[in-house]
């Protein structure tokens, strides 16, 4: 391990100016996690002309350090209203609001906080082992592997995610299509600019991204204008006792493993890892029939796995270019924005950059504990905030966020059309997760085919040349259809088991 | 009874409908129709990009790449109609989404969001902001004057200073705006 690298990264951040950016970003991030409606990808993406004024280092510092307290901070809200705040959390609620209408929230509260904290940790120790590894094997990648790792990628977050996979993939495809918009590279052909000077250069991600996360709510919360809320009063902050971390330490080191591994896999990760994490620790608990009653282990199983995934997810997105998850895909899209590439050239080049980030990550990790524990009666207040005043303040910083980034207002309507276009896909099951992915992987997944299809001189059969690329679409089919391939084992199984006991009948 | 969304079970004369269309979903085939147009659309202006010579293109012409995502998205949009027959969870779950008409106050949000956008070019994006921020509460229902006013006053005051003085972002005054920043 490079350890100049590490000290360098190490600077960068004990700078007192980042580190007071990285404690705006976990403040942003607790408030925006706790926030129902708001999530971490959409208060990513409106951060991002935020941080053009910013050196690199310091961005994705911020962004890091919201996207790591915006998982935890859901959870205040899951845990007090019974609404979680953020995607990721809703497993959380299953048992933490039980536990808060027992009286028992700052029980609650606590175990979420010490859970998502050792989960974060956790994916950070192994995302400083697996991160520099990754990238040296990535060393190794042309432009096929480098294809078939986004074909992966794609097809991954098309079979986890959402509801459909079919929706998924087309999303997917239709985001890879957007990229496609302007000047081709090698020949210098416009494509589908409609005569628009703007898109020339092609349609930023930055007001796409915008509109298909904030405006796309606030179209959605318009419909539900008169839901309201209900509340727990009183909150009493204590850490659980030692007897709670004596019953919960399986739970949670599990749910760390679990976390990190779905995270690093391309796919949207910590909502899946939570539910997985609420789903072991309810298999491997004593007590299985207490869960969804307030039992400690349901808080502590979906916390660590959540926050696990948060780490987990920025190995690929650092080692490979390739984003975990949707905030990965939106904090790849801030890399992009300053000018770098992530992959494993930057892991070679400038090591001291990941290093940063992840103490950057380090430290938002400890700051949203006593951030997220001390304030949070205060959070669990900023459901106060009227969806009346709160949604026009997001549009405001929408279209003011999706102005700044070029000073134009053809910018402010990609952000609308977006929007509106999100809400729609969003109604008929097309996530907004896959498009952005699509989208930001477009590029590189468009240079690697033609790339890939000049040095075969256009004959497809030499990408089964390469074992990873093999590897990689073996993979991508069975992320695919595995489902389809279990259900059909399992149908040709229940159809033999009859023939099976006539046999032993006879 | 005929289901609603999808269609499927529909009796003609007491009889069931056994045609092709019912074991589609109707909302997803009218989707998909409307996938094929816009694909269609792009497709054909494809064909209109400009040509280059095979030696500047490598024999990937500009057009290949666009196309051949287009066929990938017309491909799985025929399995939309019959997705529920599949899985039939998931489309449960997307059809509890959608069973609902989208209520006319999304549209008239969308409009009044639509027309505060197009009136930066006018006003400026200052009063633009400003616009947003007393017109979509009093459209969502908000009344309260208290709490109204003082968000009307500050919030965009701050975002302004935020923007010009911090982060150095020029406001676009328009043609009857003031100039800040």
């Amino acid at each position: 391990m490079p350890i100049d690298a590490m000290i360098q990264g190490f600077l960068l951040i004990a700078d007192p100016y980042n580190v007071f950016l990285i404690f705006c970003g976990v403040l942003i991030g607790v408030m925006v996690g706790a926030l129902p409606g708001l999530s971490s990808p959409m208060a990513v993406a409106l951060l991002l002309p935020f941080t053009v004024g910013l050196e690199p280092v310091q961005a994705i510092s911020m962004l890091a350090a919201l996207y790591c307290a915006g998982t935890f901070g859901g959870s205040i809200t899951a845990i007090l209203i019974n609404a979680p705040g953020a995607p990721p959390a809703v497993a959380t609620a299953f048992d933490g609001y039980p536990m808060a209408k027992r009286g028992e929230a700052g029980r609650a509260l606590g175990m979420a906080a010490v859970s998502s904290v050792t989960g974060g940790i956790f994916s950070l120790i192994v995302f400083l082992i697996a991160t520099p590894l990754l990238a040296k094997l990535a060393l190794q990648f042309r432009p096929p592997e480098y294809f078939a790792l986004a074909v992966f990628a794609l097809s991954m977050l098309a079979a986890i995610s959402g509801k459909s996979s079919i929706r998924n993939l087309i999303a997917g495809a239709i985001g890879v299509l957007i990229g496609t918009a302007g000047i081709h590279l090698t020949t210098g052909v416009e494509r589908f600019t409609f005569g628009i000077p703007e898109l020339s250069d092609g349609i930023h991600f930055v007001p796409v991204l915008i509109g298909l996360f904030a405006m796309g709510e606030l179209l959605s919360q318009s419909q539900a204008l008169n839901v309201t809320l209900e509340r727990i009063s009183s909150i009493v902050i204590k850490l659980p006792s030692r007897e709670d971390f004596h019953k919960v330490k399986w739970t949670v080191l599990r749910s760390c493993g679990l976390g990190t591994f779905i995270g690093i896999l391309p796919a949207e990760g910590s909502t899946i890892a939570a539910i997985m994490g609420y789903n072991e620790a309810k298999r491997f608990s004593k007590e299985p029939e207490k869960f969804g009653t307030g039992t400690i282990e349901g808080i502590a199983g979906p916390e660590a796995a959540n926050n696990a995934a948060a780490g987990g997810a920025m190995v690929p997105t650092l080692a490979l270019g390739i984003p975990g998850s949707g905030t990965t895909a939106v904090i790849l899209a801030a890399f992009i924005m300053h000018g770098l590439r992530p992959g494993p050239h930057m892991m070679n080049e400038t090591p001291h950059f990941i290093y940063a980030i992840f103490f950057a990550m380090l430290l938002a990790n400890f700051a949203f504990f006593a951030i997220g524990l001390g304030g949070a009666k205060l959070f669990s207040r900023i459901t106060l905030i009227p969806r009346t005043l709160l949604w026009p303040s997001v549009f405001v910083f929408s279209m003011i966020g999706a102005y700044s980034f070029s000073s134009s207002v053809f910018d402010v309507w990609v952000m609308l059309t977006a929007g509106f276009i999100g809400f729609l896909m969003n109604r008929h099951g097309f996530g907004p997760a896959p498009l952005v992915m699509g989208l930001i992987l477009g590029k590189l997944v468009e240079e690697s085919l033609s790339q890939s299809m000049i040095m075969f001189d256009n004959n497809w059969l030499h990408f089964f040349e390469s074992p990873i690329v093999v590897m990689f679409f073996v993979l991508t089919f069975l992320g695919l259809f595995w489902s389809v391939i279990t259900r059909a084992v399992g149908r040709c199984v229940s159809r033999a088991r009859p023939d099976v006991t006539l046999e032993r009948g006879d | 009874m005929a289901d609603p969304v999808t269609g499927a079970g529909s009796t003609e004369g007491g009889r069931k409908a056994t045609s092709a269309f019912s074991f589609m979903h109707r909302t997803d085939l009218v989707l998909t129709l409307l996938i094929f147009i816009v694909c269609g659309a792009l497709y054909y202006i494809t064909t209109d990009f400009e040509e280059v010579s095979l030696l500047l293109s490598q024999n990937i012409g500009p057009e290949w790449f666009p196309r051949l995502l287009i066929w990938f998205i017309v491909v799985l949009s025929v399995a939309l109609p019959f997705e529920h027959l599949m899985r039939k969870q998931q489309a449960a779950s997307i059809d509890k989404d959608r069973s609902d008409r989208i209520k006319p106050i999304s549209f008239m949000t969308a409009a009044l969001l639509a027309c505060i956008v197009a009136s930066i070019p006018l006003f400026g994006t200052l009063i633009a902001m400003l616009l947003g921020c007393v017109l979509l509460p009093l459209l969502w229902g908000e009344r309260r004057l208290k709490i109204l006013i003082p968000f009307i006053i500050l919030f965009p005051t701050a975002v302004a200073i935020l923007f010009t003085q911090v982060l150095k972002v020029f406001f676009e005054p328009g043609l009857w705006g003031p100039t800040i920043g």
